[in-house]
């Protein structure tokens, strides 16, 4: 996967923000999940953000991917303050602008990985068959393309999940611990395939708890307890 | 919401969009075969029995019309009461008028009538009353007539006579005897012979019965006859109209439904059609509790599916109109299974209750399929609810 993609941005958009933290925080009843974190990520950046267990990681990736909101501060989203967004709004920036990889895969388990690409792009706009299956091809995959979930290993739907993210060509791809449940082999290909993408000029958030893998990254944000600490 | 410069693919609008989502919902339903079936099963009862219940609601009031016939005639054909008070030989109206009334009745409603003229007469050493009729009228507006030995078979017979129970035990006639009719003024003297004697528990058991003819003899009432009875298949309040219509052609006569028994058609119709929607609701309510509650368990099996949909950019709207085909769909596969069944359970009723064939009427299709859509639909609104209730956040990390 060495070839630059159509979609990717071009390299004069590379200084724009695609995230923008001002003094966020969550909070579950009395319970501080996140505080007063501030960050800013631009176009073409792969950042890790790093903190043990409990640090407020989850919490802060659900924010940005626009499955929850903060209780604080504000959050722009490749221009857009997402604060006062309605719930129809969010639907709409999150199938524009975000792609997600997580950790537990989660591929539909009666569509094969062809069809699971089709799904994100007919909530999008419409179901592209051709498109999916190249999309498969660059990671890989384009010979399992008719194979259920339950027929690829753990790295092949890790890879079929990658292929989902980025099947909308959105502003923003956040992988929530995308090698956890991966052995090494596959972890190497997993991490290979997001610093391709980062080649390409996407912009990538990845959350983790492994330094090796935060060092291979162009920055890391670390949490603990809540708050930003690096 | 501020616009900003998307890098997103532009494909061409709707080219697929359908396809894909007829493909989510065929994978959806095929993928979950157990509770699927569950829920088929269920709709398919609840349409197969609203499907027979509405045949057989719709040819019941025929079928049961028809099996109240055997209680007797439902409509009487007389004079008008200022006529029946004359005595002599200007009682009584004109036999022919009587029989124009009768055949004026619809056609393919008619099973029978009989004119009836009565009198006074002599048998041998009792007095008895004679009734003059037709037989083979009065057998079919008198089914539940027992009749020891037989019916006088044709009504120009007037060597036989039928003679009622009590008559015939007083007199001591029995079937195959002779007696001897001798009118007021003993002018005429006719031996019959005794065919059948009739157990009715009623007046009749004391009369004995003779062909018209032979009682306009005898009665010196040359043509004439009291008031005609028949027996009509009429549904419930059809009897007043059709009598009303009647009684407008004929001014002369008095053409009324027997109160009694077209009182009785529409009573037993309305109870009975009552409990079959009763059965139906019921039916309908339960088939709706076993739907909502497989939906329910399949909205809860989904869980992480509808979370996943949801973070990947479906709706909320999305994710209604997906499960409502899917039930939409398994509704309108089992309606289909339904009708079937539900036409082989009317035929078995049919035959069970009326001993006849139901037929197929088709107001039923539409009627059941709206039927079950809205019981499968009502009982998709909790699970739905439940389904745009679910955090695909909390989801996808496995809460």
């Amino acid at each position: 996967m060495t070839a630059p993609n159509q979609d990717a941005p071009a390299p004069a958009e590379q200084s724009r923000e695609v995230i923008g933290v001002s003094g966020l925080g969550k909070r579950f009843g009395s319970v501080a999940a996140l505080q007063d974190v501030s960050f800013s990520v631009h176009q073409g950046e792969f950042v890790a953000v790093m903190g043990p267990s409990g640090s407020g990681k989850t919490t802060l990736l659900n924010i940005l991917s626009l499955l929850d909101t903060p209780t604080e501060g504000s959050y722009r989203l490749d221009g857009i303050e997402t604060a006062h967004l309605s719930e129809k709004e969010q639907v709409i920036i999150r199938r524009e602008k975000i792609g997600l990889v997580f950790q537990q895969f989660h591929l539909i388990p009666y569509l094969n990985a062809v069809e699971n690409l089709m799904l994100a792009q007919h909530y999008h706009s419409v179901a592209d068959r051709d498109e999916a299956v190249e999309a498969l091809a660059r990671v890989g995959l384009a010979e399992r393309a008719t194979h259920l979930p339950s027929q690829l290993s753990g790295g092949e739907q890790q890879r079929v999940c990658i292929a989902r993210a980025l099947i909308n060509a959105p502003a923003l791809i956040l992988a929530d611990e995308p090698t956890g449940n991966l052995d090494a082999d596959n972890e190497a290909l997993v991490m290979g395939l997001l610093e391709s993408l980062r080649d390409e000029g996407r912009t990538i958030v990845l959350v983790t708890h492994n330094p090796e893998l935060g060092d291979r990254t162009g920055r890391v944000i670390r949490l603990q307890h809540g708050k930003r600490v690096a | 919401m501020a616009a900003a410069k998307s890098t997103a693919p532009r494909r061409s609008a709707g080219r697929g969009r359908l396809g894909m989502f007829l493909h989510l919902i065929l994978r959806s339903l095929t993928a979950r075969n157990g509770r699927l079936g569950i829920a088929l099963a269920a709709i398919t009862v609840g349409a197969a029995v609203v499907s027979s219940l509405t045949n057989l609601y719709f040819d019941i009031s025929i079928k049961m019309s028809e099996e109240l016939r055997a209680f007797g005639a439902n409509v009487i054909i007389s004079p008008h009461k200022t006529e029946q008070k004359k005595a002599g030989s200007d009682r009584g109206v004109d036999a022919a008028r009587l029989t124009e009334a009768l055949h004026a009745l619809p056609k393919d409603k008619l099973l029978g009538g009989s004119p009836f003229l009565y009198g006074l007469v002599r048998l041998d050493l009792a007095n008895a009353v004679l009734v003059g009729v037709d037989f083979p009228g009065l057998r079919t507006i008198s089914p539940y007539w027992q009749v020891q030995g037989s019916w006088v078979s044709a009504n120009f017979d007037e060597r036989n006579a039928m003679v009622g129970r009590r008559l015939a035990e007083s007199m001591e006639l029995t079937v195959g005897k002779t007696v001897t009719i001798t009118n007021a003024d003993r002018t005429i003297r006719h031996p019959v012979t005794v065919r059948g004697i009739i157990d009715t528990g009623d007046a009749e058991d004391d009369q004995i019965f003779v062909n018209l003819s032979l009682a306009e003899k005898i009665l010196n009432l040359p043509g004439k006859a009291d008031f005609m009875m028949a027996s009509v298949v009429l549904q419930a309040n059809e009897a007043d109209i059709v009598t009303a219509r009647l009684g407008a052609e004929f001014p002369d006569l008095d053409i009324r439904p027997i109160r009694k028994i077209s009182q009785a058609d529409g009573q037993i119709l309305e109870k009975i059609q009552g409990l079959m929607a009763l059965v139906a609701g019921v039916i309908l309510v339960i088939t709706t509790l076993c739907v909502n509650a497989t939906l329910t368990a399949m909205v809860a099996e989904r869980t992480p599916q509808i979370g996943l949909q949801k973070a990947i950019g479906a709706s909320n709207r999305d994710i209604v109109v997906q499960f409502l085909s899917e039930t939409a769909v398994i509704a309108v596969v089992a309606t289909a299974l339904g009708l079937g069944f539900g036409f082989l359970l009317a035929q078995a009723l049919g035959q069970a209750v009326f001993s006849a064939w139901v037929t197929f009427r088709p107001i039923v299709i539409p009627l059941t399929l709206f039927l079950s859509l809205a019981a499968a639909l009502a009982a998709s609104i909790l699970p739905v609810r439940g389904a745009i209730r679910i955090a695909p956040a909390r989801v996808l990390r496995g809460e």
